[in-house]
Parts: structure tokens; C-alpha cells; sequence
């Protein structure tokens, strides 16, 4: 067995000292930012990409992984407890958590998301194990002009995922794209849009750009808003759920799992949007629908498993076809850039040792995070008791420290607060800054697979359409831009399905 | 909410038209050996056409979407203003003393906290932050005079 032998030397790789200790890092710390209100997973690594210079590109990877799946399962604790969610893919876990937490079931409710996350999370890493290898074979065969058509189905997915408005979520990749353009041109080597500023020619720094969008951003948005925290006083009760509540949510984990593991593949796609159409779907399959929304199990256990096995799925196109998918996965490949590695179909043949390690790391990742989150759910509790003024300065120290030691210049803190303060507006207007970043790390890639595809042509547009793989991609991302009527009308049918959501 | 979005869609077609006719002024090549102007140009056109569906869309549709609630704005602006003094001391002052007066002036004046708990965070922020990352981990924030 192939798989068998390359997971072994996986496994030789994710535990090493050094290793397990970032794994363990980044588990503790993506539940720490799951359970925190107000800071979510894309900028706890945007924050965290400084860090990851000094460690090699596997442990990196390693912890800023371990970071995102992390705090899906911390997440529902917040939700649960506060029915405030901890981050966005818990959103619909308030609905059912916080009404069983206000029955004394916090206890069942933790345990099942707990439970379910562990399920969810483990079957996504054998599918993505069995998934990758195979995918990447057939990526390999693309050239410019698949390449090309493959980059812009994926930021068209990013942008009609994204966010409430398709034409927003659009002009946010747009945008990313010209800020990429910024520096040097890649083929030719001549400055673009440096309006004669020296320190413009290389390009906006990514990482400066990532902090100051997620980082900064959200702390203005966060002062502007304040955030009142309660915390469930009840006791949280026992935590092992009873034999009924296991049998309620097993099946809904179940489908949660494979439901998040397809939508988790799909670039754009992801937790948050897995999490409502697990709810959805449990709602419309439940024979009792008239409990959701006061207290099912069944609308905690599919959201949470659905939102963990997506969080795992949405590494696959990352690591096959060099596909960020969302924001925190388009941190991990920025992380992967710094140390000079490209994700894409080459990278399990030439660097087996990152994608494998990361894989067992996973695994062992998983078994850290029930123990964490479950034995000690009190600890986090505490944390949810320190208010959100006082963490704010602590994330601002972070970033200002992380910007600063890119290139040692308060030049970059500068940037940074400028990137921070579009962020603020941008999503104050509305616009989601996932698809910018997205787009400005696919940028330089899909400028070079348009303009080679076009040289080999012979400035023949043709070329898109004539050869099959790319003209399947474009039709799709065709077919994407003229569909916002679905979307809207799978939004309708959420809410149709949830119905009116209960007062607290 | 559809005012808001007309007039933010003005503003990002101006922008759309600008980065057009600025990438314009870049050698543009041709479409068998596209130049360095050839791809930002298109990326200018897209934002512009995208900018015109977003108001033709905000002029037609009922004002469905509504974006966040307004909040305490001022608190923003009075951050960012912190902020870019923060930077512009950042170098001649150094980074204990800058970071200690943000953190400050974060828990005094945006939003209140009893003296001690302010002093104490302040200290701990931006001392704490100085050991582990400078002393320990030798970034080379700027002392400023205190580690003259």
C-alpha cells in the first residue's frame, strides 16, 4: 500500500518533538481564538505569519493548520455558552446550542459538537488522504490555459461565496488582483503602478496586507461595536450526552461530515456556508422539525461536524491544485511562499514530507483537540470571561510587532494600519476582504497563465475553449457569474427551511 | 442603504477608471505577446463594469441588504488617529515607551478602566511584549532612549 507507507513516514514527520509541540501549539491556540468572540481564524494566522519565518516551511504549515481546524471546534463553545458565535461558522450552532445550554444540556451540546467535530474532522483527513494523491496527478497535466481557466472558476467561486452581494464579492477579487499587480512586472521586470515610490516596487508585502485587513480590521470593527459577553451562569451538567442524544445526533454527523467534506473542496466554499446547509438539511430530513431552534441536538451535531470536515476538505485544492479556497487557507499558502514552496500537483511528489506530516499531524491534532476541549472546557469558560477592550490592545501589540519585523521598519507598521483601515471601511461598506486576499496571492499566477497561454496561441482567445479541462472550468465560472438568482434563492430556501429564529 | 451603495459604487468606478488609464500608460503589447499594461488594463475595465452593476444594482433594488449597524465611530477614528501618532513616534521614542502609552491610552480613553488595571496591563503589554520579542526573540524593535 502506497498510501500506507507515505502516511508512516507522515507520521515519522508530525512526531518529532518539535512538531508535536506545534501542533499542539496550534490546537490550543485555534481553540483559544475559536472560543474568543471577535477574532477569527484568518487573522490569528495572519498574525502568526511573521512567527512562521524562522520555523520550517512543515512545522509552519503544521501550526497555522492546526490553528484553523482548531477553532472550529472551539467555536461552538461560544456559541453554545453565550450564543454569541465564536467565529462565523458557528453562527448557525447558537440557533439549537444556546437553547439546549438554557435547558441544562450545555453539558450534551459541548460534548456532541465535541464528538461530532473529532468524527467529522478524522473522516475528512481519510478522504483527503485518498482524495489528494489522485487529484494531483491529473492537475499535472494542466497547462497555461487550464491553469488559467482553473484560477478564475476558483476566485469567481470565492467571490459569489462570499458575502451577501456577488458583485461586491467580485469587485473584492478585482481589486486583489491590481493590488497584486503592484511592484514589478513578472515577465518583463518593469515597475507598475509605483508612481516613482521606491519601496512600491516590490510589491505590497502580503503579510502587511493580510494584518492589516484581518488583523487591524477587525479590531475596529470590533471598538466600534461593543461586544457585551454573558456567560451562561447555569452549570454546564454533565458532559457525556445520554444514549438517546447520541442516537438523535449520530445520523446528522454523519451527513454532516460528508455534506462538509464536498463543500469544503470547492474553492469558495468552506465552513460557514457548510455549517447552513447542514442545519437546512437536518431540518428538512428531522421528523420532529418544529424542535429546531428550541434546543435539537441534531442542529448542533450536523453544523459542527459539517464545519470541521469542510475546514479539512478546503486543504485539498489548496494542496493539489494550488487553490486557496478561503481566506485562512490563502494564509497557509502565503506561509508556504515565504519559505520559497509552491502549493500546487507538484508539491506531494517534491515535498511528500510536508503533505504527509501535515496529514498525520492532523490526526494526532484531532486527538489533541478532544482532550482539550472537552476535559478542560472549564478553562476555556474562564477565557470567555476576559472582555474583549482588554484582549484588543494585546491582538494591536501582535500585529504591530508582527509588522514591523517583516522588513525591521515602522515604514511597514504604516502600511499596515493604512491595509487595516480599508479593511474597516470595506466591511463597513459591505465587502468582504476574503476574495481580495485570495485574489492578490493568485494574481502573479493567473497574469502568468494568461499571458503564456496567449504567447502559445499566438493572441488566439481560442485556446480557452478549444482544449476540454479549461473549457468545462470557464463554462462552470461562466455559468457562476450569470447564476446570482440561485444563490439568492438558496438563501430564501434557508431561511424558509429554518423558519423565524426565537428570541433569547 | 442604496444611497450608500450608489455613492460607493461612484467612488470604485472612478478608482476602476483610473487604475485603467494608468495601467493605459503602460506598454499594453499585444494580444500575441501581451505587455506588463495588458492585464492590469483588463483588470481596470472589470472593476469599472463591476462598479457600474453595483449601482445599477443599488438604483433598482430595494434597500434589502443593510450593511453593519452604525456604531461608535468615533472610537475608530480616534484609534486610527493613535495609531498613525504611534507610527510616526514609533522610531525617535521606541517601542517600550510608544506601546505603553497606546496600550494606555486604549484602556483609559476608549474604553474606561480603573487606573490601576490600565497601569498594570500597560506595563505588562508593552514590557512583556518588549522581553519576549525583542530580548528573546531579538526582533530589533526600536528602544528608543530607554535602552540607550
Amino acid at each position: 500500500m502506497d498510501i500506507l507507507a507515505s502516511l508512516v513516514n507522515g507520521f515519522a514527520v508530525a512526531l518529532t518533538p518539535t512538531n508535536l509541540l506545534y501542533c499542539f501549539l496550534g490546537s490550543l491556540i485555534g481553540t483559544a481564538i475559536g472560543v474568543l468572540p471577535g477574532l477569527g481564524p484568518p487573522a490569528t494566522i495572519a498574525l502568526l505569519l511573521p512567527v512562521t519565518y524562522g520555523i520550517n516551511a512543515t512545522s509552519a504549515v503544521i501550526l497555522l493548520a492546526g490553528i484553523f481546524y482548531g477553532a472550529m471546534y472551539g467555536g461552538s463553545t461560544t456559541s453554545i455558552l453565550l450564543n454569541i458565535p465564536g467565529e462565523a461558522a458557528s453562527v448557525v450552532t447558537c440557533l439549537d446550542g444556546y437553547q439546549m445550554a438554557r435547558q441544562g444540556r450545555a453539558g450534551a451540546a459541548l460534548a456532541i459538537s465535541a464528538f461530532g467535530s473529532f468524527i467529522a474532522g478524522t473522516l475528512s483527513i481519510v478522504g483527503l488522504m485518498l482524495l489528494a494523491p489522485p487529484m494531483a496527478a491529473f492537475a499535472l497535466k494542466f497547462g497555461a490555459p487550464e491553469n488559467f481557466a482553473l484560477l478564475v472558476l476558483g476566485l469567481m467561486m470565492a467571490g459569489y461565496l462570499a458575502g451577501a452581494s456577488m458583485t461586491k464579492g467580485l469587485m473584492m477579487a478585482v481589486l486583489g488582483l491590481l493590488l497584486g499587480t503592484v511592484g514589478l512586472d513578472p515577465i518583463m521586470g518593469s515597475p507598475r503602478f509605483t508612481f516613482g515610490i521606491f519601496k512600491l516596487s516590490e510589491g505590497f508585502e502580503f503579510v502587511l496586507v493580510a494584518m492589516g485587513l484581518f488583523g487591524i480590521g477587525e479590531v475596529l470593527a470590533n471598538v466600534e461595536q461593543s461586544i457585551k459577553a454573558e456567560v451562561f451562569k447555569a452549570k454546564i451538567g454533565g458532559l457525556l450526552p445520554s444514549r438517546q442524544e447520541w442516537r438523535e445526533a449520530s445520523a446528522p454527523i454523519a451527513r454532516g461530515s460528508v455534506l462538509g467534506f464536498l463543500i469544503g473542496v470547492l474553492p469558495g466554499g468552506g465552513a460557514i456556508i457548510s455549517s447552513f446547509i447542514s442545519y437546512a438539511l437536518e431540518k428538512k430530513l428531522s421528523r420532529t422539525p418544529e424542535r429546531f431552534g428550541h434546543g435539537a441536538i441534531a442542529g448542533v451535531a450536523g453544523p459542527e461536524s459539517a464545519n470541521n470536515s469542510a475546514a479539512t476538505g478546503s486543504f485539498i485544492p489548496l494542496l493539489t491544485l494550488g487553490i486557496p479556497g478561503n481566506a485562512s487557507i490563502a494564509m497557509i499558502f502565503a506561509a508556504l511562499l515565504i519559505h520559497g514552496i509552491r502549493p500546487g500537483p507538484l508539491l506531494l511528489t517534491e515535498k511528500p514530507e510536508i503533505f504527509w506530516g501535515l496529514v498525520a499531524s492532523m490526526y494526532i491534532g484531532n486527538v489533541m483537540l478532544l482532550v482539550l476541549n472537552l476535559p478542560l472546557i472549564g478553562l476555556w469558560v474562564k477565557l470567555l470571561q476576559v472582555p474583549y477592550p482588554i484582549l484588543a490592545p494585546f491582538i494591536l501589540v501582535f500585529v504591530i510587532v508582527g509588522a514591523y519585523s517583516v522588513n525591521n521598519s515602522a515604514f511597514d507598521v504604516g502600511t499596515t494600519v493604512v491595509f487595516g483601515l480599508l479593511g474597516y471601511v470595506l466591511r463597513k461598506f459591505g465587502f468582504e476582504p476574503a476574495p481580495l486576499v485570495l485574489a492578490m496571492i493568485l494574481g502573479p499566477q493567473l497574469e502568468g497563465s494568461l499571458r503564456r497561454a496567449l504567447i502559445f496561441s499566438r493572441g488566439d482567445f481560442t485556446v480557452f475553449v478549444e482544449r476540454p479541462i479549461s473549457a468545462v472550468l470557464l463554462a462552470l465560472a461562466a455559468l457562476m457569474l450569470f447564476s446570482p438568482v440561485f444563490r439568492w434563492v438558496l438563501s430564501r430556501k434557508f431561511w424558509e427551511i429554518v423558519g423565524p429564529v426565537p428570541e433569547k | 442603504m442604496a444611497r450608500r451603495d450608489s455613492l460607493v459604487a461612484l467612488v470604485a468606478l472612478g478608482f476602476g477608471v483610473a487604475a485603467a488609464h494608468e495601467a493605459g500608460q503602460l506598454p499594453f503589447g499585444g494580444l500575441h505577446n501581451p505587455g506588463p499594461g495588458f492585464f492590469p488594463w483588463l483588470l481596470g475595465v472589470f472593476f469599472s463594469l463591476l462598479s457600474l452593476v453595483l449601482l445599477v444594482q443599488a438604483v433598482l433594488r430595494s434597500p434589502r441588504l443593510a450593511g453593519e449597524r452604525g456604531g461608535r465611530v468615533g472610537n475608530v477614528l480616534w484609534l486610527l488617529a493613535a495609531l498613525a501618532l504611534y507610527v510616526a513616534v514609533l522610531d525617535p521614542v521606541g517601542y517600550p515607551i510608544a506601546t505603553f502609552l497606546l496600550v494606555l491610552f486604549m484602556l483609559r480613553v476608549l474604553e474606561p478602566h480603573p487606573w490601576p488595571l490600565a497601569l498594570a496591563l500597560a506595563v505588562l503589554g508593552a514590557g512583556g511584549s518588549y522581553l519576549v520579542f525583542a530580548v528573546w526573540l531579538s526582533v530589533p524593535l526600536p528602544p528608543g532612549p530607554l535602552g540607550r
